[in-house]
């Protein structure tokens, strides 16, 4: 007779270290690495045309006081549209002033301009503040002064060296829950998937092994699915300002945990276990194929604060970069791992209870 | 079919028997629209409909519970020796949608009286309605057919039906506001597609199950 609990347990063994290596390079790589500089705060956000302006600016992760030389700052109206600082006097690492003269003139006419600092550094590289001063109108104007909008140009601009993640407006630091928030999702969507699918093995063939797999990957599916709610909302307090703001996605995606906590509560109060085995399997089917509509479609139809919805960029174009690729991947390969031994291991456990 | 519309009918007969049974869906239905008049005081168009579904699903919770309870076990193994499960399924279904569309034009008639109307577009309206009773029996007929094998039928059927429900009622919502025209949008064309794909997914999907659920 062959053995095979002994291979089973070597590939179990070898899965568990493969995701504690990718998860744990995935905690440092995500912790550890540096985001970028950036422009946090500007100083006056508003001023009127035609005037001497001194902005006071105040910088994340940035060495002003390193190489002030070949510090260089623009307002930028749109394109090529540019003014240049006259005079910049770096105050400390994190603080400099910039001095500008806004045109009487622009080249569109509008209530108000909303401009564009724009700060490049010889050593952090190219920082950006979009909607960063809004200017009125000015009550004279001076024609003569509208080509200083196309004297200077945004050029030679420097990389900042290394291994960075982007510094992103608003999102600053919690740039690095995108490795541990989507990843949930992923896992999250994948367990149910895999759930299903053994349903679907327990309606064809009638084995109860296949029901007690099934519950196990919605039980670590839904602690997926919660702490993907909680990382969301962390990160909804510090982007949206509200822990909950009754965004479609946020509603869509609880509505899904419910469903799945109503089938726990459901199975709880069956006492025959073929019985309890067979709702399972048909509630769990009914409920997978009603969760995509609920978390793929409805949300893409509605407006949504979220990433991805309402014309708001994704996973696509430049939110992730390819220094966050490089970490991102790996945690989404890394939490289904995790999910998927999790759920063998709960599996497991209630198989050696069931056999008590 | 015939034996389709018999088994209706005997669940009609049944129920028209206890007095209580439609009188209680009626009076359900005026007393929470009391409740929620005397809570707003008055409704404009958007609550209107906020309000007409809000009511609606309750009083459908509410009317749909007992599908299954009427009749005590012995009668459905008798039946399950005459009937295949798909004939008595259709047969509760049917069932169920008359008595959704019973509400649906009472509550109509209710929140008519009480609060106006401020449904525009009457012909859109209707057909939301329509399919919102059929979407809404044949999920409710599914998920009472669950509950009715364990041990507590009413509360388990709203905990597993409520949040089932929400993909429907999204839909339900927005062509109820382009049918008392509470919104921008003029081309309904898209939720009713939506709607209709997410009722025949329903549809489908109960069709397959109850009869493997049924089997015991």
């Amino acid at each position: 007779m062959q053995e095979p609990t002994i291979h089973l347990s070597f590939r179990l063994a070898a899965w568990k270290w493969a995701t504690m290596g990718i998860l744990i390079a995935v905690f440092i790589a995500g912790w550890i690495v540096p985001l970028k500089s950036g422009i946090i705060k500007v100083t006056p956000d508003k001023a009127a045309a035609g005037e001497m302006l001194v902005v006071d600016v105040t910088g994340y992760n940035s060495s002003f006081l390193t190489d002030t030389s070949l510090l260089r700052a623009w307002l930028r109206l749109s394109g090529d549209t540019v003014i240049m600082a006259t005079r910049i006097q770096v105050t400390g690492d994190r603080n400099l002033s910039a001095r500008f003269y806004i045109p009487s003139v622009f080249p569109i006419r509008q209530e108000a301009y909303p401009l564009t600092l724009v700060l490049d550094h010889s050593q952090d590289g190219t920082s950006v503040l979009p909607n960063a001063i809004f200017i009125t109108p000015a009550l004279a104007q001076d024609t003569s002064e509208l080509k200083l909008w196309f004297k200077d140009k945004i050029e030679s601009v420097h990389e900042k060296a290394g291994i960075q993640y982007p510094f992103r407006n608003i999102l600053a630091e919690t740039i690095r829950n995108t490795y541990f928030h989507v990843p949930m999702w992923f896992a999250m969507i994948i367990l149910f998937g895999v759930s299903a699918w053994y349903s679907l093995k327990y309606y064809q063939q009638g084995l109860i092994d296949f029901d007690r797999k099934s519950i196990a990957f919605i039980k670590v599916g839904l602690i997926f699915g919660l702490l993907g709610l909680v990382t969301g909302m962390l990160w909804a307090k510090y982007t949206w300002n509200a822990y909950w703001s009754w965004d479609v996605k946020q509603n869509m995606s609880a509505i899904a945990l419910l469903i799945y906590a109503a089938l726990m509560v459901m199975r709880s109060s069956v006492e025959d276990d073929m019985q309890k085995a067979r709702l399972t399997a048909g509630y769990n089917m009914f409920a997978f194929v009603l969760l995509i509509p609920l978390l793929f479609i409805i949300p893409r139809m509605t407006d949504s604060l979220h990433p991805g919805n309402g014309g708001n960029p994704a996973l696509g174009g430049e939110d992730l970069d390819n220094t966050m690729r490089m970490v991102f991947y790996p945690a989404v390969i890394g939490f289904i791992m995790l999910g998927l031994w999790m759920s063998q291991l709960v599996y497991r456990t209630d198989k050696l209870k069931g056999n008590q | 079919m015939n034996r389709i519309l018999n088994l209706v009918a005997i669940e009609a007969r049944i129920e028209l028997r206890e007095r209580y049974a439609l009188s209680g869906i009626v009076l359900y239905v005026l007393s929470s629209s009391f409740i929620v008049f005397s809570i707003w005081k008055q409704l404009p168009a958007k609550e209107w409909g906020l309000t007409f579904w809000v009511i609606f699903l309750f009083c459908s919770l509410m009317a749909v519970v007992k599908t299954f309870g009427r009749e005590n076990e012995g009668r459905y193994f008798y039946y399950y020796t005459l009937y295949h499960p798909l004939e008595l399924f259709m047969a509760k279904v049917m069932y169920n949608l008359l008595l959704l569309l019973f509400i649906f034009l009472t509550l109509w008639f209710v929140l008519y009286v009480m609060a106006g109307n401020h449904i525009i577009r009457m012909g859109w309206f209707l057909t939301t309605g329509l399919m919102a009773s059929l979407g809404l029996s044949f999920l409710l007929t599914l998920i009472t057919s669950i509950a009715i094998k364990t041990q507590q039928n009413a509360s388990l059927t709203a905990v597993m039906a409520l949040p089932l429900m929400i993909p429907l009622l999204i839909n339900i919502l927005r062509l109820t506001a382009y049918a008392s025209g509470t919104t921008p949008d003029e081309n309904p064309w898209n939720e009713m597609m939506m709607l209709s794909s997410i009722i025949s997914l329903v549809i489908g999907m109960s069709l397959w199950l109850f009869p493997y659920l049924w089997r015991s």
